[in-house]
């Protein structure tokens, strides 16, 4: 597990600077829907920036793992990482580690920011909190599947295939969502879209623990394409 | 009994099968490395020697053949802590040194006491000491070439690979390399170097391979390699230079090459002449006479 956690951390610190200006963007963008303290902000603005934050962080977690492996293979690095004592395996859990990590600290930044939004708005704030593990569970699916898809593919081309999937359903009838509690991806931006200012407010569970188990399957298919894939090949 | 890095009938192909511009890397490949040699690498660019390399550390896998790393398949992660990998124009985190080996030593599984000790130890052996805490972005390239070996040798690793690992360095950085070379063989790492840098090779290798187009044209002792079978240098004195080709006087005496075949008529012609033979040796060549000579287009190697 060593290795992971050690991987994970370069991660994150490799990618310290976008993940501060993101940080930056939840506060700023939670103080101009509040506006700057002055005003009370509506019931939708508030909905708004927890669905549109909810997106962001997820599509952003997404493209950091999609992007991980290119820009290792690009700069070389990732030759001397696994010339040492690390298997596939391990450096792709790293990668999802480090994905996961930095989610995780969004979301605290996230609900930070949401709970001083919510209480400027007079809003009851009970849901948040489930609404943070529905976005973490987005999270995990949405980085594992674009993992997957850059195990054999450009970053860009794996972002995009992973925004494809997931949306896919949404170009069918909107009765058919019902029946997609298990599909990667979708049922979590529905539940994401779902959310209301109830002091019960609580995302389906099952979609959450679909999800989540779900990633465990794309993490495992990313290990079995990349443990067979040349590393050292240009990838230009 | 198995080497410490072996090739069986190793194949790569780069490219899909299908497609026009798939290029054979290596063909055939077959080769052995003993325990505690230093054992030099050497070919064209493009002739499969990283492509070796590569296949070794499990960083691709080969079309056809097999291979093994101190006993276990390529690609068997839990092995490469044995083993130390410098990468031709070395790619490092910009991190301070110290703290870049640490990490890198880590990923090895190596404790934090030990590590403490590596990192101090092969600072000073690559003579970076002074500068353990600064960020390696500010290193000149042949820094971090350095802080690249002492990566690789932060686990007193058994099977040290090389890829160009002099290629940065200024010739008194290159006298330090191989010094430290020398020194961990001493000390029973085996060496697989891989460098165009001839003349180091021939300094510092007990048995060179020489590779072209992904095939092995010529592995051997490096000695019995530069020695030539073709012609023999013959010392002679009391004999005016002038009798012989191309012969040079030097304090009475005189130096002249001869072919193998005229070995004979050459010291009969000393003897009649009244001349005393001091010497005759096999010319000795140099590796890159040796390296041109198989790898020129045309060569029949």
């Amino acid at each position: 597990m060593r290795p992971v956690v050690l991987i994970a951390a370069n991660f994150l610190r490799e990618h310290r600077w976008p993940v501060l200006i993101l940080f930056g963007w939840i506060v700023f963008t939670a103080l101009a829907a509040g506006d700057f303290g002055r005003g009370r902000p509506s019931v939708f603005d508030v909905i708004f920036y927890l669905e549109q934050q909810a997106i962001y962080i997820s599509i952003f977690t997404a493209f950091l793992a999609a992007t991980a492996i290119h820009n290792e293979r690009k700069s070389r690095r990732i030759l001397l990482v696994l010339s040492k004592a690390v298997s596939r395996a391990q450096y792709l859990l790293a990668v999802v580690a480090g994905s996961w990590a930095t989610a995780v600290a969004y979301i605290v930044v996230f609900v930070l920011s949401a709970n001083w939004l919510t209480a400027h708005a007079m809003l009851p704030n009970g849901g948040l909190w489930p609404f943070a593990i529905l976005i973490m569970a987005g999270v995990m699916i949405a980085t594992t599947v674009a993992l997957f898809f850059s195990t054999f593919c450009n970053p860009y081309l794996a972002t995009a295939l992973t925004g494809l999937l997931f949306c896919l359903p949404g170009f069918w009838h909107r009765h058919l969502y019902a029946s997609i509690t298990y599909y990667p991806g979708f049922p979590v931006i529905l539940q994401f879209f779902s959310f209301r200012f109830q002091a019960d407010w609580a995302p389906r569970w099952a979609v959450v623990f679909a999800a989540m188990l779900e990633s465990i399957v794309f993490w495992i298919l990313g290990v079995a394409v990349f443990d067979r894939r040349d590393i050292a090949v240009p990838v230009e | 009994m198995p080497g410490v890095l072996d090739y069986e009938d190793v194949t790569k192909d780069y490219g899909r099968p299908w497609s026009k511009r798939q290029v054979r890397a290596l063909n055939g490949f077959t080769l052995s490395l003993e325990r505690g040699e230093i054992f030099g690498f050497l070919g064209p660019n493009g002739a499969g020697k990283t492509t070796a390399i590569h296949l070794a550390l499990g960083f691709m896998q080969a079309s056809s053949g097999n291979g093994r790393l101190l006993g276990k398949p390529f690609g068997d992660a839990p092995t490469r802590a044995r083993v130390g990998f410098l990468a031709e124009n070395v790619a490092l985190y910009h991190r301070p040194a110290n703290k870049l080996l640490g990490f890198y030593g880590a990923l090895n599984g190596m404790g934090p006491e030990r590590l403490r000790l590596r990192t101090r130890e092969v600072l000073r052996q690559v003579e970076l000491e002074m500068e353990a805490d600064r960020n390696i972005s500010r290193f000149s390239r042949g820094m971090q070439q350095r802080i690249g070996l002492a990566q690789a040798l932060m686990n007193n690793p058994e099977l040290l690979i090389l890829d160009e690992p002099t290629s940065a360095l200024d010739p008194i950085a290159r006298v330090g390399m191989r010094e430290l070379l020398l020194e961990a063989n001493r000390a029973g790492t085996t060496i697989f170097l891989s460098s165009h840098l001839l003349s180091e090779i021939e300094m510092v290798c007990h048995r060179v391979a020489i590779l072209d187009k992904g095939r092995l044209v010529k592995v051997g002792n490096t000695d019995e390699m530069l020695v030539s079978r073709d012609r023999y240098e013959i010392v002679a004195r009391g004999v005016p230079p002038a009798s012989f080709e191309s012969a040079q006087a030097l304090n009475g005496r005189v130096e002249f090459n001869v072919a193998a075949a005229s070995q004979r008529d050459a010291l009969e012609k000393v003897w009649s002449l009244g001349g005393e033979v001091l010497s005759v040796n096999p010319v000795r060549r140099t590796l890159e006479e040796v390296f041109i000579e198989l790898t020129s287009p045309g060569s029949d190697a």
